[in-house]
């Protein structure tokens, strides 16, 4: 019903703009750079797409997410030469985009991206606007929440309902252990690449790199030094296995962990790549800092901007506002590869309230969405993929394995350099 | 002293065997992966012998490059190629000027041309990126791969050491029988030193097909990536698919490895270019 | 006749690329490492990226890892490849051709070929490596994701690559000297040891200092290797100044400080082969 009145607009609009004179569908190739499921989710979205735009046909990149970062940055640096119709960006890293290069991208305003200024949370646009401009169209969310192996987690007389703070996390990462003869993990961090849980457990406690003004340097807060302690108290504890993203998958699918800690958009990742493992699977919140504290943080969350340099802005617009602004876009996106709608109409949907079988029939993204409303604000700003990569997981690094004496002593190291490094003060 | 020099030589070969066989292991071992089913990888096994997934692992590359690793292959062929070419033109028609003629500066130049030799590349790169890719709207060409590293020395200074070696009679008899300047390079000078442009040629080849810092800044399209980027980018992505990688990397090295066991000759006089006299 | 324009015709297309792409922009990055290049237009703020550098610890880092590669691996390699060279030259060695296969193979595998077959082989759950050592009853250390193993492996790497092509240069070396010197000393009854430590290594040493400059300007810009093998990690365990320089100049697209460490870099490079030069190079 909901396609067919669309369809109906679409002509109309169609007929409307015909009458004007004006060159009516868009048409002609478009290219997207994205990565992994991300990609694979716009591609599978290419058909119903075309049952609209017949005219226009999209081509999916799909690079890793590092390369994708690199490669448009380059681009803009290159004064938008080579640069695809359409990029995903991570909202986190979007900042820099939009700070040294304000011409490499379209500014939305100009093509009526206003129209959905209410269509999503107000904090979406936060790191996706400067200024005057909004460059970038919000796509899905990242709540955190536990993918739990509900058999491993019985068999070992775990019960995920009781798990409610870190503290307990680790105890149930204990008897699993005890329970597989040493054999299953709790679940996979990536200490080596990555930061993502010290980042979000900071933002489950309402700390991060930069205040949300991204004026100052807040990484040595206590909510910040409490999330970084938190992680070494797991990491000793010795129920943790270390591995970047393709061992986690692995761990997933050969059973090595019990437990897989994200965004929400690894529901995909899991299903995908472990179908074999249908039913076994499970949801529950993050656990609290203290009993009774904040179960919510974000993790990940990605836009689709378009580059200025793009020869065919209408398609690349109509096919953005396809996979974003519309409930069907979003939803298509969710079913396939689990990505979670930040577009608020497609939370309305039947399928987010449904249970889902490869989850045991949990309802899942009741659970997963649920938490939204409790997830901290915070900024990446344009220094964000820099102060992550060169010294953030360093000095995570280097108190892991001992070198600072104390969590503290470790986030003010950093701080200190992020300061040298950006100019920014650190906040008091 | 018969019986000591046999007792040496077991020594040298009890040593040099196992080392060798270390050695081989590498090369060995990205064969051998290179036919595994993907499902052998992550057994912990050390792959001693060669399985039958060879075809099925290409595939996967296949799969995975969207059908475009022949296609890099055969960019990294034709931009080495004529790389290689363009290279020896000018190195040697350089190096011939530095060698034969006696003009002003040119001590002076040669020390700077010999420079970039001890100049790590990085200092550069920065700026020859901005030209490429910014002011000349270059990226995802050949021109860009191929020109910008035109500017190695290493032919130059391979090429004078050679050309010094030409008698100055030959040339001085050429003169006096009118022939022009540029005629006397073709068609004296040039043929002489034929087996040094033949070192020099698979010196630059070699550096050419591998070359992967600087065609990673200027080649993004996957239709138009060499072999390396089109590996790295492979080792780069998040779900690492080693079958397909071993293959590619396979594919990459076999045949500089046949040329080398054919022009062995050639590869060791183009490495030791400079090292002796 | 050679006073004429012909030598400047025969320079001017090789000048031309030098021009553009090599002396022009060697100006152009040392005016950009003046430059605050996070800011849109681009200004000169000199302290902004000279004065960062001094204080930051993570160029300190990729400084510190880089020497020590610098300090362990080119030694240890310049060795083993000495070695391997007079081994290679013994009249008594067999199968001659096998070996040099073996050794001096490496030379043409591609740096992204082998370095991504080391990273398999390494794998701390399923590299061949850990295999092996499991097989032995040896601890199997998970070895990309620990600092010092990590920088072990990316040395193990490099070493693997390049023995075979010093040993090359060294070997063009030991063939150079004159077969008599042997025979002299040999009639004088000089053992052979004593032989190489008295002829050989003395006339060896304009090649061997050949074989160290390269390798250090080599080590200096090494990226390749620790990007594709451990991306620099785990930490900043592995960062070198080109990993380093790549991650400032094209992952943060700062150009200016980019600019800066590939100075730094260089200026290091350039006191250090002097260095090596001055100490081991003077005439006896």
């Amino acid at each position: 019903m909901r396609r067919q009145i669309l369809r109906a607009a679409a002509i109309l609009a169609g007929l409307g703009l015909g009458i004007a004179g004006a060159d009516a569908a868009p048409k002609g190739e478009i290219t997207v750079w994205s990565w992994n499921i991300a990609a694979e989710a716009l591609e599978a979205l290419v058909p119903d797409f075309n049952k609209q735009y017949p005219d226009v046909k999209v081509n999916v990149v799909n690079m890793g997410h590092s390369d994708v970062f690199a490669k448009a940055l380059a681009g803009c640096a290159a004064g938008g030469t080579d640069l695809p119709d359409v990029v995903t960006i991570e909202n986190d890293e979007a900042e820099v985009y939009w700070a040294r290069f304000p011409d490499c991208f379209i500014n939305l305003k100009t093509l009526g991206i206003d129209k959905y200024k209410d269509a999503f949370p107000a904090f979406k646009w936060t790191q996706l606007s400067a200024g005057d401009a909004i460059y970038s169209m919000p796509w899905d969310s990242g709540p955190a929440v536990m993918f739990y192996r509900r058999d491993i987690y019985e068999k070992a007389g775990v019960d995920p309902a009781k798990i409610e703070t870190w503290d307990d996390f680790i105890e149930a990462g204990k008897k699993i252990g005890a329970a597989t003869s040493g054999a299953v993990k709790m679940a996979t961090i990536d200490t080596a690449g990555d930061d993502g849980w010290f980042r979000t457990l900071a933002n489950q406690q309402g700390c991060s790199y930069f205040d949300t003004k991204g004026e100052h340097i807040t990484i040595n807060q206590p909510g910040c030094v409490n999330a970084l302690e938190t992680v070494k108290k797991m990491v000793d504890a010795g129920i943790l296995a270390q591995g970047g993203w393709d061992p986690q998958i692995q761990n997933v699918k050969t059973g090595a962990v019990a437990t897989a800690f994200f965004g929400g958009w690894y529901e995909g990742t899991i299903r995908s790549n472990a179908p074999e493992l249908s039913g076994k699977w499970g949801v529950y919140p993050m656990p609290a800092a203290t009993k009774g504290g904040v179960r919510a943080a974000s993790w990940g969350g990605s836009s689709l901007a378009i580059p200025a340099s793009t020869k065919n802005p209408e398609a690349a617009w109509a096919y953005v506002q396809y996979a974003l602004a519309t409930p069907e876009g979003q939803v298509s996106m969710l079913k396939s590869r689990g990505l979670v709608p930040s577009l608020l109409a497609a939370l309305d949907d039947p399928y987010v309230k449904a249970p889902q079988p490869y989850w045991g029939n949990q309802p899942i993204w009741v659970d997963v969405l649920g938490t939204m409303k409790n997830i901290n604000p915070y900024r990446g700003t344009q220094f964000y993929n820099e102060v992550r990569g060169t010294i953030v997981v360093k000095a995570i690094s280097d108190y892991l394995n001992g070198t600072f004496k104390s969590a503290k002593e470790a986030l003010d190291s950093a701080a200190n350099q992020i300061a040298s490094s950006t100019g920014l003060p650190i906040a008091q | 002293m018969g019986r000591q020099r046999t007792g040496a030589a077991i020594a040298l070969h009890a040593a040099l065997i196992p080392l060798a066989l270390v050695w081989i292991a590498p090369l060995w071992m990205m064969f051998t992966y290179s036919t595994l089913p993907e499902s052998e990888f992550y057994r912990a096994t050390v792959p001693l012998l060669p399985s039958t997934s060879f075809l099925d692992n290409w595939d996967v590359l296949d799969a995975q490059t969207k059908g475009n690793f022949i296609r890099a292959l055969f960019n990294s062929a034709a931009t080495s190629a004529i790389f290689t070419v363009l290279s020896l033109g000018l190195t040697s028609l350089a190096g011939y000027a530095f060698a034969r003629f006696r003009f002003f500066g040119r001590n002076a130049l040669f020390t700077l041309v010999i420079a970039t030799l001890t100049i790590p590349a990085f200092v550069v790169i920065i700026p020859q990126f901005i030209l490429i890719a910014r002011d000349l709207k270059l990226s995802n060409t050949w021109v860009a791969v191929i020109v910008p590293p035109l500017f190695s020395s290493v032919g130059v200074f391979f090429m004078r050491q050679n050309f010094m070696t030409v008698p100055q009679d030959m040339l001085d008899a050429a003169r006096v029988d009118g022939a022009g300047e540029f005629q006397i390079f073709r068609q004296i000078a040039l043929p002489l030193v034929v087996p040094a442009l033949a070192a020099l040629a698979i010196i630059l080849f070699l550096f050419s097909w591998n070359a992967f810092l600087w065609p990673l800044l200027v080649l993004s399209k996957p239709e138009i990536q060499t072999a390396p980027v089109a590996l790295g980018a492979l080792v780069g992505l998040n779900r690492v698919f080693w079958n397909a990688i071993m293959v590619a990397a396979v594919l990459m090295t076999l045949p500089m490895l046949a040329l080398f066991l054919f022009l062995q000759r050639y590869f060791i006089a183009g490495i030791t270019a400079g090292a002796v006299k | 006749m050679r006073r004429t324009a012909t030598p400047y015709l025969f320079l001017a297309p090789y000048l031309a690329v030098f021009a553009a792409f090599w002396a022009w922009p060697i100006i152009q990055s040392f005016l950009f490492s003046f430059q605050n290049t996070r800011v849109n237009p681009w200004r000169y703020q000199p302290a902004v990226n000279w004065g960062r550098l001094i204080g930051d610890a993570a160029f300190l880092g990729a400084l510190r890892n880089t020497f020590l590669i610098l300090a362990v691996q080119v030694p240890v390699m310049l060795i083993l490849a000495t070695g391997l060279a007079l081994a290679l030259n013994s009249s008594m060695l067999r199968a001659r051709g096998i070996f040099r296969f073996a050794f001096f193979a490496p030379v043409v595998v591609g740096e992204v070929a082998y370095s991504a077959v080391f990273r398999l082989i390494f794998n701390g759950r399923f590299g061949a490596m850990n295999g092996f050592l499991g097989w032995l009853g040896l601890p199997t250390p998970d070895w990309l994701q620990q600092p010092w193993t990590a920088t072990a492996v990316v040395m193990i790497a490099i070493t693997w690559r390049w023995t075979g092509y010093n040993a090359i240069i060294i070997l063009a070396g030991l063939q150079n000297i004159p077969r008599d010197l042997y025979e002299v000393a040999a009639v004088d009854g000089v053992p052979r040891w004593r032989q190489h430590l008295s002829i050989t290594l003395p006339l060896l040493r304009p090649v061997l200092l050949f074989a160290l400059v390269l390798s250090i300007i080599g080590t200096m810009q090494l990226f390749a290797e620790p990007w594709l093998i451990t991306m620099g990690g785990p930490g900043n365990a592995t960062d070198t100044l080109g990993t380093y320089l790549y991650r400032q100049g094209f992952q943060s697209m700062n150009f200016g400080y980019a600019s800066t460490v590939a100075y730094a870099m260089a200026l290091i490079a350039a006191v250090f082969s002097a260095t090596q030069i001055i100490l081991f190079g003077r005439q006896r």
